[in-house]
């Protein structure tokens, strides 16, 4: 079809368009520069010290809290060696073999090295019902009845000795068993000082609503953590180990300046790529506060002496 | 298929009715599932956001793929119904928020605004496509005249990458898909540059 000439678009219309589209790639270029700002932003900050103030807020919830429904808790879950989808690991999990299952405790932190049955784990020490609430660092939430041991517990009997200053963490990677086993290049460790170890708060949970834990959960024993993000609950643990040193945990690999080792829950401080001021409560509409410490503030703020250090809060 | 089916005799019309049942009927299933699974606001907001950019995105391609493949320059016109649907998943993708997410709470989602670039990014691009969907018809493009209409819809080549770096930027890890729209995007709109007219 020949070209009329009333199609044929004057110079200066086409530049004007090439000035927009040029825009649009400048447009596709704002995540890139925003991630640079934050790198630069981030070694400024490490050179000033102490970092900007922030004041510590009174835990306005007090509120009963009211558990987040089974089915949510089962269906809605993080859990990428079973796919990247909050539904993949209900669909994909159900592969994952979770008896017979043994826990090794050991590292050069402990004088008792043993492994357990997990039925031992579970006859040995005593059963407790915790109702707590729960904080992924995506922003949502949920309020878990879960059913575990204290982490202690474990701890103590495998006598720490003085080398004991963190605990890893290391999860099943079993492609066999996991369509996605691959994703993090290894597997999924994470990791706590051992104060926070040895924190009461802290359990190793074997059940949610007097059941048994569901795979896509994490069975069949998984960490909690109530005052930390989510990534930090390690799932399916095969291996617990007292360390001398900081672990260097999946997340952080991932990402160092996104998903650090501590990763509390403060309002107060951003992930570089969205607020943490407020959270989606799984299954309800509209947004409400996040708390310091995720509400557990009382049982946990000795642990970190500096609330305006961002190490902790990451 | 889909070549197959858009080499069909059928007429240019019905072709288009196929296309706009299929994306309605596309919208009401992912809204289905979305209510049956475990977490209502999230699936809604994330399929309706995520096919919404997806359909932004395709709508970009036909111009530059019309040049080589033939069933796509037949079916040339259909790019604007691909751009109004994107519009109409990203409309509801905002409404979502909006309502479920911060159930009218303006405050704080002002707050959340000014706090995430990304969120930003998506506001800003919806502001771009509104007036390009409010134009996508043939009575406001000769009220403009053809020059002037064009000039305004040039506008898409800034409200798509919006889209894509919101996107992007929304992700936790995972962000290999947006990587490759954004791949894409570039390509076209360095095509676009090229033989900008």
């Amino acid at each position: 079809m020949p070209v009329k000439p009333s199609e044929i678009t004057p110079e200066k219309v086409y530049n004007r368009r090439r000035v927009l589209i040029a825009a649009g790639l400048g447009v596709l270029a704002v995540p890139l520069l925003d991630k640079g700002y934050g790198m630069l932003q981030q070694k400024q900050e490490e050179k000033l010290q102490p970092l900007p103030q922030v004041s510590s807020q009174p835990n306005v919830q007090s509120l009963p809290l009211e558990p987040t429904p089974y089915d949510t808790v089962t269906g809605y879950n993080n859990y990428y060696e079973f796919g990247y989808k909050k539904d993949d690991p209900v669909k994909a999990a159900k592969t994952l073999i979770t008896s017979p299952w043994s826990v090794e405790v050991g590292g050069e932190g402990a004088d008792k090295p043993s492994i357990y049955d997990i039925a031992e784990i579970k006859g040995e020490h005593a059963i407790e019902n915790h109702l707590y609430r729960f904080r992924c660092v995506e922003a949502w939430s949920m309020v878990i009845p879960w059913n575990g041991i204290k982490l202690a517990d474990i701890i103590k009997a495998a006598a720490p000795n003085s080398k004991a200053k963190f605990v890893r963490f290391t999860t099943l990677n079993d492609p066999k068993q996991m369509p996605n086993a691959g994703w993090a290049g290894g597997p999924y460790v994470e990791g706590l000082t051992i104060d926070e170890a040895m924190n009461p708060l802290t359990l190793l949970a074997t059940g949610i609503y007097d059941k048994p834990l569901e795979q896509q959960n994490g069975a069949p024993i998984r960490l909690v953590v109530p005052w930390k993000y989510g990534f930090k609950y390690a799932k399916s643990i095969v291996k617990i180990e007292l360390v001398e040193h900081m672990p260097q945990t999946t997340w952080w690999l991932q990402n160092k300046r996104e998903y650090g080792f501590y990763a509390n829950v403060n309002p107060q401080f951003d992930h570089p790529r969205w607020t943490q001021a407020t959270e989606r409560v799984v299954g309800e509409l509209g947004r409400k506060p996040t708390l310091l410490y995720n509400g557990y503030e009382e049982q946990v703020a000795h642990m970190y002496p500096d609330l305006d250090n961002r190490l902790y809060f990451y | 298929m889909a070549v197959r089916l858009f080499s069909l005799s059928l007429p240019l019309s019905t072709r288009k009715h196929l296309v706009n049942i299929g994306l309605c009927v596309g919208l009401i299933w992912g809204s289905y599932n979305a209510i049956i699974g475990p977490d209502l606001v999230s699936e809604l907001r994330d399929f309706t956001g995520r096919y919404g950019a997806y359909l932004l995105l395709i709508s970009l391609l036909f111009t530059p793929l019309s040049k080589r493949l033939n069933w796509v320059k037949r079916n040339l016109s259909m790019r604007r119904n691909i751009g109004v649907w994107g519009f109409i998943y990203a409309a509801m993708h905002l409404l979502i928020w909006i309502t479920l997410e911060f159930y009218y709470d303006w405050e704080l989602m002002l707050d959340e605004i000014a706090g995430n670039l990304f969120i930003l990014l998506g506001i800003l691009a919806f502001m771009l496509l509104l007036p390009l969907a409010i134009t996508s018809n043939h009575r406001a493009l000769k009220r403009f005249g053809y020059r002037k209409w064009q000039m305004l819809h040039t506008l898409t080549y800034i409200a798509v990458p919006a889209v894509i770096a919101h996107h992007f930027m929304a992700q936790k890890s995972d962000t290999l898909e947006p990587l490759l729209m954004g791949l894409v995007l570039v390509l076209v709109l360095v095509w676009r540059y090229r033989n900008a007219r």
